[in-house]
């Protein structure tokens, strides 16, 4: 049966990929020549473009929504920090170590503050990899200041309480004036830690959310004068993200 | 009004997005905004996923498919018709069915499907039921809309729309899983299909 009446019977079945694959290809010969039918077949997949949503919503895991950003906008560097950073790091160390041994009876003081150093910076750096992996929220804003287009990047991770933030692609503060991070909460704004680019690359800050609140709302960005040390955001906002 | 419309209009969802809202997420989106990107990865995520697992029934490979369509959306949302009739929810939905049926397909699994939903129950309604403390999910009142709608189709019609739709089988494995001719397999699809056109043509309205 392939008489116009067939197509017509199964619109709907093409529409929704229902149809056996030789029918499916015998539908889509005939749709290449029949205006009807791909109009029909356009309304069928509008009025139940909502069937999907009969299933029940699959909670993505922890990196899942990081991972989708990467791999979306093409950016695998996000994870492939997670294997090359802390390589990356510990390779550094030995470098160190190497090239320090060599010179060890002089350089013994130094050696020891740079293994130091290079272990702080692999437990940062994994602890930061650790948030970014787990994290639940991701919170985005672009900023556009003076000719310059940045953004801030939170990571939220609701299990241990704590953000990775990415402040990047703008110029460092003027004179007289910082960057501010602040916590909205619901006790109201508060204070959390300045962002200092140097104008070289990104800025990554791990924070900890802060006691005694009832609970973080979200995250503001403003620039503010150098002197203020308060809770009370005196300059002009640069990114309002809500949790 | 009828039941659904009623019920869509009476359900307040933060989540929901106005005409204004939509058109403004598409713009920055086709501008390239990761912000516009992240905030549709996180809403829309739970429901692709919940659609690739019904159908693919592996978490790993459900990722992979999702994490896929997202990837397409980002390439071609510039092509995404603007008079509002293309909503952004059932486009992604509909790429996730389209990658999600090519892999069964292309994997030659659907023997292995149909030996997994064996076990299938027709008489039960497929979907599990519509918990009140899940209702702060985005978009929960489109699910229970919908969920409704197949509830109230003859039992063997929601039980051809389950296998063919939710989980990806062809009419003719449908039929040899029920037991019964194709043509008849044919005729409950289509009646169904007419049936949620009817039922679900209100939240045609409806955004994200």
């Amino acid at each position: 049966m392939t008489s116009h009446d067939w197509f017509v019977d199964q619109r709907a079945a093409f529409a929704t990929r229902t149809l056996d694959p030789g029918d499916e290809r015998l539908f889509a010969d005939h749709l290449a020549r029949c205006p009807e039918c791909r109009a029909a077949v356009a309304a069928v997949e509008r009025e139940l473009g909502w069937l999907p949503m009969a299933v029940d919503p699959v909670v993505p895991s922890p990196e899942f929504l990081a991972r989708a950003l990467a791999r979306t906008t093409g950016r695998s560097r996000w994870t492939r920090w997670e294997t090359w950073v802390p390589l990356a790091v510990a390779a550094g160390v030995v470098l160190a170590a190497g090239l320090a041994v060599r010179n060890a009876s002089d350089r013994a003081d130094r050696l020891d503050r740079a293994l130091a150093r290079s272990r702080d910076a692999l437990a940062a750096l994994s602890d930061s990899v650790a948030i970014l992996k787990r994290a639940a929220k991701i919170l985005q804003a672009s900023i556009e200041m003076d000719h310059h287009q940045g953004g801030l990047v939170i990571f939220a991770d609701s299990a241990s309480h704590r953000w990775n933030v990415v402040f990047h692609g703008l110029p460092p503060a003027p004179a007289g004036e910082k960057y501010q991070l602040w916590f909205i909460t619901s006790d109201g704004m508060l204070r959390s830690v300045e962002l200092a680019p140097n104008g070289q690359g990104p800025v990554f800050v791990a924070l900890a959310m802060p006691g005694g609140v009832a609970k973080i709302l979200g995250a503001s960005l403003s620039m503010e004068p150098s002197d203020n040390a308060t809770n009370h955001p005196r300059g002009k906002e640069l990114a309002h993200l809500m949790l | 009004m009828t039941r659904p419309e009623a019920a869509v209009q009476a359900l307040s969802d933060p989540f929901r997005l106005s005409p204004g809202r939509e058109a403004s997420l598409r713009s920055r989106l086709i501008a390239r905004d990761e912000a516009a990107l992240a905030e549709l990865i996180r809403v829309a995520s739970p429901w692709l996923l919940g659609l690739a697992q019904s159908m693919l029934s592996d978490r790993e490979e459900s990722e992979e498919v999702v994490l896929d369509s997202f990837r397409i959306a980002w390439q071609k949302i510039g092509t995404l018709p603007t008079d509002h009739e293309q909503r952004l929810l059932p486009w992604l939905f509909r790429i996730v069915r389209n990658r999600a049926i090519d892999r069964l397909r292309a994997r030659r699994r659907h023997r292995s499907k149909v030996e997994r939903v064996r076990a299938f129950d027709p008489a039960g309604d497929g979907v599990a039921a519509v918990e009140p403390d899940e209702s702060g999910q985005p978009g929960w009142h489109v699910h229970r809309t919908v969920h409704g709608a197949l509830a109230a189709l003859p039992e063997e019609q929601r039980a051809a729309i389950q296998l063919a739709y939710f989980q990806g089988l062809s009419q003719s494995e449908v039929a040899a899983q029920l037991g019964i001719p194709l043509g008849t397999v044919k005729t409950r699809l289509r009646l169904a299909f007419d049936k949620l056109r009817g039922a679900l043509h209100p939240l045609r309205d409806w955004l994200a």
